[in-house]
C-alpha cells in the first residue's frame, strides 16, 4: 500500500506566525514543504519522493483567497477561477483545463504556479525508482545520475506541467513572495529558474503569497492550446498562452509550458516577427515555426519529444488564430 | 389468464380458535403468504412467452428447447444485478474489506533486478525487527504452480531466480503496515546479475541462460515457451490473387485496468483448516494450486471469493501472493492480509501481449477469401500463466465468422524479462481480429467493392463447420452487420465524408465457453455444476461456484432458476462465495459461466420444478402436463381457478423428506478436429459482432476522437438485455482504450515506465463516443434459454473499426496500437510526403467508386442471405462445411476431392525458409531431438 510517512502537519493562521515557524525549522535544522491544496505534494509524498518530517499549511492564513482580475491570493482553488469569479478570461481557460473537476475543487493557484517538475523517472514509487538506482532529482544519497540525459548528475531535466504560469506571463503579472527574510515582488517570468530540482527562485522559508496582474491586463484577450492525449486528467504535454490588446499587434506575447524544466516567454522571437510588421497569416506561420524551433523538450513525459515539439507550431498557430479575425 | 388469486391464503381454518386466537403451535408456515409485498399472483407475461408454447415472443430464429420451462417471470427483462444494492450501499466486500479479528499485515519483497540469480538471503535482521511475526522466502515454498497443468512454471517466491522488476523474493507479516515496510529494508540479498530479454524477436534465439528451463522439451537454448503450426485448405488458391493485403502490426501490451487491486486474507482457523479471502475469477484454479503450494489436502482448505471489483482476466490466475498470504499466515498464527497497491498490480500483471503481427489475406477473381496466412509473436513476459493457450487463440480465433479458402498460422510465445502476460478480455482473439478486419478493409478497396457486402458475401452459415474444424451453430452475423449498416447511416457516409471524418466496420467472432475443462476429461467430470435447495420458507437457494466478477453471473443463474420456477427473483438466493459449499466451477473465463453454468442451474430448477408438479398432480389430481407455473401458484390449464399455491405444493412435496435438493450439471457436447491443438479455441457456441465507428480526426495534431459507434452483439439470446448493454458499452470503452490511448510502456532500460493511473491512459468520460448497442438474438439451439457470451466478444470489433475509420478520415493506414496522436502524426507526415503536400490539411481523404464485382457480391449476399435465414431455423439440415462456397461437396472428405488439401500441425521442410517472424520458432529442434544429453 501507498503508506503516507509520517510528518508533523502546522497551521499557521497569519503571514506573520507562517514566516515565524518557516524561521523556527530552518533555526532548529529541520526540513519542511508548504502545502496548499496538497493535490501535487501529498502524492510524491505517498510515493516517498523527498517527504520532509514538517509540512506547514497555508489553508488556515487569511486573505489568501481573494480574487479578481488583478490579484489572486494562493490559496484561491481552480474551480473558484474556474466559476465566474472575475479572474481573467485567459486564466479561466487554462484553469478549467487543469487535471479533473476534482482535483481542481482542491488544487490551488499558489500549488500549481509552484508545482514540482515531472519526469517518468522520478514520478514513481520507492520499489520502482530503487530498480533504477535512483535518479538525480531524488537520489536517496547515492549522487545518482539523471536519467534523462545519462553520465551527469548536475542538471535535472524534469518537465514543468502547469497550465496556468504561461497565461500570468503573457499578462504580465507578478508574484508576492514572503518569507521569514521579508517580502518581495517579482515579475512572473523571473520566478522560475532553470533546473528541475531548484524550479524556481523561492528561498528557503519563502512562500508565494499572491499575483498581482497590471491594471491594462483587462485590455488583453488571448488563447491558451494545451496538449494532452486525454481531456481529463492528463498533464499537458506541451502547452503554448497568448496574448494581445486587439488591434495592436506589437502587444503580442508568447508563452510556453510542458516542454522545460520552466515555463517561458518568447519575447526575442515575437520581436523578430513585428520587426517587418505584422502580416497576418504569414507572420503566424513564421512565428509558429520560431517558437517551436526555440523549445527542446526531452524524453520524459508521455509523449515523444519529437512529436511534442512539432506540435508547438500548431498550438501556437491555434493560440494565435483570435489575432486574425 | 386475469390476476387475482391470493398467495398462500394464510392462518385460515382449523388454526384458529373460536375466540378467535391461535392455536398454539398450530400457526400455518409460513404467514401469510409467501409473495412479500406482493400477494396478488401476477397475471402470465405472454410477452416473455416464446410464441411456441403460446406466448407472444417471436422466435425469429426458430423453437428452443427450454422453450417450455420459460414462465415469462424474468428471461429477456431487463433486471439490476442482484448484487448491485450491495455495491450502490458500499456495503458489498471487497478483497481489502475483509478484516479477521487479529489480522496482521504482510508486505512482500521484489526484485529491483529484470533478471538475476539470487545467491543468498540473508534475513537475520528482519526476524529481530520488533513487530516482525514471519519471515519467508522461496525456500519455504518449492513447489510449483501455474493456471494451467502443462505450464507450472510459478513459484510463491523466487527460488532459483527472479525473472522480472517486481518479482516475489520473500515477504514479511508484521504487527502493522509501517514495520512492515521498515522490514522490507532490511532483507539482505545477493544477486548475481543476468543479461535480460526485452525483445521478443531476441526471445527466439538461443542464449545461456533462458528464462526457464523445460528439460528435454525446451526448444533448443532459446526463450521460446510454446509454438504453433497450422495449415488447413487448398494453399494452390493463394497463388493467384485478385486483391491481397499484407500488414505488419505492432501493438502494445495492455493492462485490464481493473479498478480494484490484488488483494488477499488468509487465516488458519482454530481446526487448522486455511480460510482464504481472495477476489478471483478462478476460486478453483487457487483452491488446487493453494493445496500443491502448502502441501495439504484440497478439503483442508476453504477459498472464499470476495466481491471482485473489476477482472477482466486480470484475477484469472492462481497467484504467488495469495500463496505468501498463506504461508505467512501458518508461520506467524495470526490472519495475514496483503493488499497491492497499483504498481504491484502491473507487476503481476497478465494483461494483453505485446504482439508483432503479420497478416498475408487474398482474394481471388469473385472475391472470395482464398487465404488468411498470420504470424503472431507474442511477448509472455517471464511467466507461462495462459500462455500456452493465447499461442492457438492468435490464429484459430481468425478462422470465422469468414469461409477460407486455406488458413495458415504460425505462432510463438516468448518469454522476456517482463511482467507475465496472461488473459485478457478477448483472449488472444483481439489483436489478430484488428490485422484481419482491416486486411479486408483493405482488400475491398483493391476490390473496388464495398467492404460491408465483401463481408455479407462471405459469411459462414449457421450449423456449419468452419476450416480447422469448430463447430457452428446459430450464428447472427449477417443480422449484426445489417443492422450496423442501417443504423449508422454506412452508404451515405463511406468514403463520403471530408478530411479528417471517417468511418469504418469491424467484425468479431469469440468462444462462447472453451469446450475443454482444463483440468479433466469432459467425457467423464460436467463442466459446471450447480446444486438448488428449497426449504419450507419456500426461498431458493442456489449454490454454484460461478465467480461473479461484476459481469452479472450471479443474476443470470438466479434468473433462469426464477424462470424456471416461476419464483419472483427475491426468492433465489445464490451462494457462490465459497468452495466449502459450493460445488466445483471452473471459474469465470472464456466467457463460459452464463452458457454453462446457466445450463446446470436450469437442469437443476427443472428437476425441482417437477418435484413441485408432482405434488400439485397429487393435490389437485390433474397431471403436470396440463399444469401452469405461474407466480407462486400452480393451476389446471384450462380453468385457472384449480390451482395451488406455491407454498402448498412445496409443503406437499416436502412430505416424508423435508427440503427439495436438486443438482444440475453441464457437459459439452462432443465436437472438433482430432489434429493437435484442435481443441484450442473449440466451443459449444460462439458469439459473433459487427461494429461501425465514426471518428473525427485532427490532421494536424493526429489526435483521433471516436464520436459514435454502433455496436451490434449476437448474444443468443438477452437473458437481461440491461446487462448485454452494459456489457456492449463497456467492451467498447476497453477496447477504445486499446486501440487510442493505453499501452504498457517498456522504456530504453526494460522498466515499465508507466505503472499507474495517471499514465496508463485509460480512456476517460470525454473520450467515450455515443455507443448504440444493439443485441442480436440468434436463439443458440444450446445455450441456456438460447443465449450465449456477451462479456468479450463485444470488445473484438471496435479496434479494426476505429482503425479503418482513421483510414477512412485520412487515407493512411496504421498498424501500430494504439493510436496515440504521435503515431497518428507520424502517419500523416508519411502521407504528406508520398502526397507532397506541406500542409497536411492539403491531403486528401480516400473515395471509392464500385467496380463489376459490386453487384457479384450484392447478388450472392442476398442468396446466401436465404440461405442463412432457413439453416438458422433449422429447416435446412444440410451439413455445410468450410469450402462449399469454393464449390467442395460438404458430404465428402475435402482430402479426397481436393488435391492438396493440407491438414497439418508441422512445417514441411520445404516450407521453413518462408516462414514469418514466429515461424522461426519451427528452425529449432527441442532438447530431445538434439541428441544432446538432456
Amino acid at each position: 500500500m501507498m503508506l503516507m510517512p509520517p510528518f508533523t502537519l502546522h497551521h499557521p493562521t497569519s503571514v506573520d506566525a507562517a514566516c515565524e515557524l518557516a524561521a523556527e525549522l530552518i533555526a532548529a535544522g529541520e526540513a519542511f514543504d508548504w502545502v496548499s491544496g496538497g493535490t501535487d505534494l501529498l502524492p510524491n509524498y505517498k510515493w516517498h519522493i523527498n517527504p520532509k518530517p514538517h509540512v506547514i499549511s497555508l489553508a488556515k492564513i487569511g486573505g489568501t483567497t481573494t480574487i479578481s482580475g488583478t490579484e489572486m491570493g494562493c490559496m484561491v482553488r481552480l474551480a473558484d477561477i474556474t466559476e465566474e469569479n472575475g479572474a481573467h478570461p485567459v486564466v479561466v481557460q487554462a484553469a478549467s483545463k487543469v487535471a479533473s473537476s476534482l482535483i481542481r475543487t482542491n488544487a490551488t493557484l499558489g500549488g500549481n504556479l509552484c508545482l514540482d517538475t515531472r519526469c517518468f523517472w522520478y514520478n514513481q514509487g520507492e520499489d520502482w525508482r530503487r530498480s533504477i538506482d535512483w535518479c538525480h532529482k531524488a537520489d536517496c544519497g547515492t549522487g545518482a545520475d539523471c536519467r534523462v540525459i545519462p553520465n551527469q548528475n548536475t542538471l535535472c531535466v524534469a518537465t514543468y506541467q502547469g497550465d496556468i504560469a504561461p497565461t500570468l506571463m503573457v499578462l504580465g503579472a507578478s508574484v508576492h513572495l514572503i518569507g521569514p527574510n521579508g517580502a518581495r515582488t517579482l515579475p512572473i517570468e523571473s520566478f522560475y529558474q532553470l533546473d528541475g530540482m531548484k524550479k524556481n527562485v523561492l528561498e528557503e522559508g519563502e512562500f508565494l503569497l499572491k499575483v498581482t496582474l497590471p491594471e491594462d491586463a483587462a485590455m488583453r484577450t488571448g488563447s491558451y492550446q494545451k496538449l494532452r492525449v486525454r481531456d481529463s486528467w492528463d498533464f499537458p504535454e506541451a502547452g503554448v498562452a497568448a496574448s494581445w490588446v486587439a488591434g495592436d499587434p506589437s502587444s503580442l506575447r508568447i508563452a510556453t509550458t510542458a516542454l522545460e524544466s520552466i515555463p517561458r516567454t518568447h519575447p526575442e522571437q515575437v520581436e523578430e516577427v513585428l520587426k517587418p510588421g505584422w502580416e497576418g497569416v504569414d507572420s503566424v506561420k513564421v512565428l509558429s515555426t520560431a517558437v517551436q524551433k526555440s523549445v527542446k523538450p526531452v524524453n520524459n513525459t508521455a509523449l515523444p519529444p519529437r512529436y511534442r515539439r512539432s506540435m508547438v507550431r500548431v498550438l501556437t498557430k491555434r493560440a494565435l488564430q483570435g489575432m486574425l479575425e | 389468464m386475469s390476476g387475482g388469486y391470493r398467495q398462500q391464503p394464510g392462518g385460515a381454518g382449523k388454526t384458529i380458535r373460536k375466540d378467535g386466537k391461535r392455536v398454539a403451535g398450530k400457526q400455518a408456515f409460513p404467514p401469510p403468504g409467501s409473495g412479500g409485498s406482493k400477494p396478488e399472483m401476477a397475471p402470465r407475461d405472454l410477452d416473455f412467452i416464446p410464441e411456441m408454447v403460446g406466448g407472444k415472443e417471436a422466435q425469429p430464429a426458430g423453437a428452443h428447447i427450454h422453450d417450455r420451462a420459460r414462465t415469462g417471470t424474468t428471461v429477456g427483462k431487463p433486471t439490476a444485478l442482484v448484487d448491485s444494492n450491495a455495491k450502490v450501499t458500499g456495503q458489498a466486500w471487497y478483497g481489502d474489506d475483509v478484516r479477521l479479528s487479529n489480522e496482521v499485515i504482510g508486505k512482500i519483497l521484489r526484485s529491483p533486478h529484470h533478471y538475476a540469480k539470487i545467491k543468498s538471503i540473508d534475513t537475520s535482521k528482519v526476524e529481530a525487527l520488533p513487530g516482525v511475526l514471519a519471515v519467508a522466502t522461496g525456500a519455504d515454498s518449492p513447489h510449483q504452480f501455474g493456471v494451467l497443468p502443462v505450464t507450472k512454471d510459478e513459484h510463491a517466491m523466487a527460488v532459483e531466480k527472479v525473472r522480472h522488476v517486481g518479482d516475489l523474493v520473500a515477504c514479511v507479516a508484521a504487527v502493522d503496515e509501517a514495520t512492515a515496510m521498515a522490514a522490507l529494508n532490511l532483507f539482505e540479498v545477493e544477486y548475481e546479475v543476468l543479461e535480460p530479454v526485452f525483445d521478443p524477436k531476441k526471445g527466439l534465439e538461443d542464449t545461456d541462460e533462458p528464462i526457464h528451463w523445460r528439460g528435454k522439451y525446451h526448444l533448443a537454448r532459446t526463450n521460446v515457451q510454446k509454438r504453433v503450426f497450422q495449415e488447413f485448405g487448398d494453399r494452390s488458391l493463394v497463388e493467384k490473387p485478385l486483391a491481397s493485403s499484407h500488414g505488419k502490426w505492432n501493438m502494445a501490451g495492455v493492462h485490464h485496468g481493473f479498478t480494484e487491486p490484488h488483494a488477499v486474507v488468509a487465516h488458519w482457523d482454530p481446526n487448522g483448516r486455511l480460510q482464504l479471502y481472495t477476489p478471483q475469477q478462478v476460486p478453483h484454479y487457487t483452491h488446487r494450486a493453494l493445496a500443491t503450494v502448502l502441501d495439504v489436502p484440497m478439503h483442508q482448505i476453504n477459498v472464499i471469493r470476495t466481491f471482485v471489483g473489476g477482472g477482466f482476466g486480470g484475477k484469472s490466475d492462481p497467484f504467488p501472493h495469495e500463496m505468501c498470504a498463506a504461508i505467512l499466515s501458518r508461520k506467524s498464527g495470526r490472519p495475514v492480509r496483503i493488499t497491492f497497491d497499483r504498481e504491484e498490480v502491473y507487476w503481476i500483471n497478465r494483461g494483453r501481449h505485446p504482439s508483432h503481427i503479420e497478416v498475408k489475406m487474398t482474394a481471388d477473381e469473385e472475391a472470395r477469401i482464398s487465404g488468411f496466412d498470420i504470424d503472431a509473436l507474442i511477448d509472455g513476459g517471464g511467466f507461462a500463466s495462459f500462455g500456452h493457450v493465447t499461442s492457438y487463440y492468435n490464429g484459430v480465433l481468425a478462422t470465422a465468422p469468414y469461409e477460407l479458402g486455406s488458413f495458415h498460422y504460425t505462432g510463438a510465445r516468448v518469454w522476456t524479462n517482463k511482467p507475465a502476460s496472461g488473459a485478457m478480455r478477448g483472449h488472444g482473439a483481439v489483436n489478430t481480429r484488428c490485422a484481419v478486419e482491416v486486411g479486408l478493409d483493405e482488400m475491398s478497396e483493391q476490390l473496388k467493392v464495398d467492404p460491408i457486402d465483401l463481408r455479407l458475401a462471405n459469411l459462414l452459415p449457421p450449423h456449419s463447420r468452419t476450416i480447422s474444424g469448430f463447430r457452428i451453430t446459430s450464428n447472427g452475423m449477417r443480422e449484426a452487420l445489417e443492422k450496423v449498416r442501417e443504423g449508422s447511416d454506412w452508404d451515405n457516409k463511406f468514403r463520403q465524408m471530408p478530411l479528417g471524418k471517417g468511418i469504418g466496420i469491424g467484425c468479431g467472432f469469440f468462444i462462447s465457453g472453451s469446450g475443454l475443462p482444463i483440468h479433466w476429461d469432459p467425457n467423464r467430470f460436467p463442466h459446471a455444476t450447480v446444486h438448488i435447495q428449497v426449504d419450507m420458507d419456500g426461498g431458493v437457494t442456489v449454490h454454484t461456484g460461478a465467480a461473479d466478477i461484476g459481469q452479472g453471473s450471479t443474476t443470470a443463474v438466479a434468473q433462469v432458476v426464477a424462470e424456471v420456477l416461476a419464483l419472483p427473483l427475491e426468492m433465489i438466493h445464490v451462494r457462490s462465495h465459497e468452495s466449502d459449499t459450493s460445488p466445483v466451477d471452473l471459474g469465470s473465463y472464456s466467457s463460459r459461466v452464463t452458457f454453462m453454468n446457466a445450463n446446470a442451474a436450469i437442469r437443476a430448477a427443472l428437476e425441482i420444478r417437477e418435484q413441485l408438479l408432482k405434488a400439485a398432480w397429487d393435490v389437485l389430481g390433474y397431471h403436470p402436463n396440463n399444469l401452469v407455473l405461474n407466480d407462486r401458484r400452480i393451476y389446471y390449464k384450462h380453468d385457472p381457478a384449480i390451482g395451488i399455491s406455491y407454498l402448498k405444493a412445496l409443503h406437499k412435496a416436502q412430505e416424508d423428506k423435508g427440503a427439495l435438493i436438486a443438482s444440475g450439471a453441464y457437459r459439452s457436447p462432443p465436437m472438433g478436429g482430432v489434429h493437435k491443438g484442435a481443441a484450442a479455441g473449440l466451443a459449444p457456441a460462439y458469439s459473433f459482432s459487427a461494429y461501425v465507428a465514426e471518428v473525427d480526426v485532427d490532421v494536424e495534431t493526429g489526435l483521433v476522437k471516436c464520436t459514435n459507434v454502433w455496436a451490434a452483439h449476437d448474444c443468443g439470446k438477452a437473458l437481461n438485455p440491461l446487462a448485454v448493454k452494459g456489457q456492449i458499452i463497456g467492451s467498447c470503452h476497453m477496447g477504445l482504450g486499446q486501440v487510442l490511448s493505453e499501452k504498457m510502456v517498456y522504456g530504453r532500460t526494460g522498466h515499465l515506465q508507466n505503472p499507474n493511473l495517471l499514465e496508463y491512459k485509460i480512456p476517460s468520460v470525454h473520450e467515450m463516443p455515443h455507443v448504440e448497442p444493439i443485441i442480436i438474438e440468434s436463439c443458440d439451439p444450446e445455450g441456456p434459454f438460447g443465449a450465449k457470451e456477451a462479456g468479450e466478444g463485444p470488445l473484438l470489433p471496435i479496434l479494426p473499426a476505429v482503425v479503418n475509420a482513421v483510414y477512412d478520415a485520412i487515407g493512411i493506414r496504421l498498424r501500430d496500437l494504439p493510436l496515440t496522436p504521435d503515431v497518428v502524426f507520424k502517419g500523416i507526415e508519411k502521407g504528406m510526403k508520398a502526397a507532397g503536400v506541406v500542409d497536411p490539411l492539403d491531403l486528401e481523404s480516400p473515395r471509392v467508386e464500385h467496380g463489376d464485382l459490386q453487384p457479384i457480391l450484392v447478388k450472392r449476399a442476398a442468396e446466401h442471405k436465404k440461405r442463412d435465414r432457413s439453416r438458422q431455423r433449422s429447416e435446412d439440415t444440410s451439413p455445410y462445411v468450410n469450402g462449399v462456397l469454393f464449390g467442395f461437396d460438404p458430404n465428402l472428405p475435402l482430402e479426397d476431392q481436393v488435391e492438396g488439401w493440407r491438414m497439418a500441425t508441422e512445417p514441411d521442410p520445404e516450407q521453413l525458409a518462408a516462414l514469418g517472424l514466429a515461424g522461426k520458432a519451427w528452425l529449432k529442434k527441442e532438447q530431445r531431438h538434439m541428441g544432446g544429453d538432456e
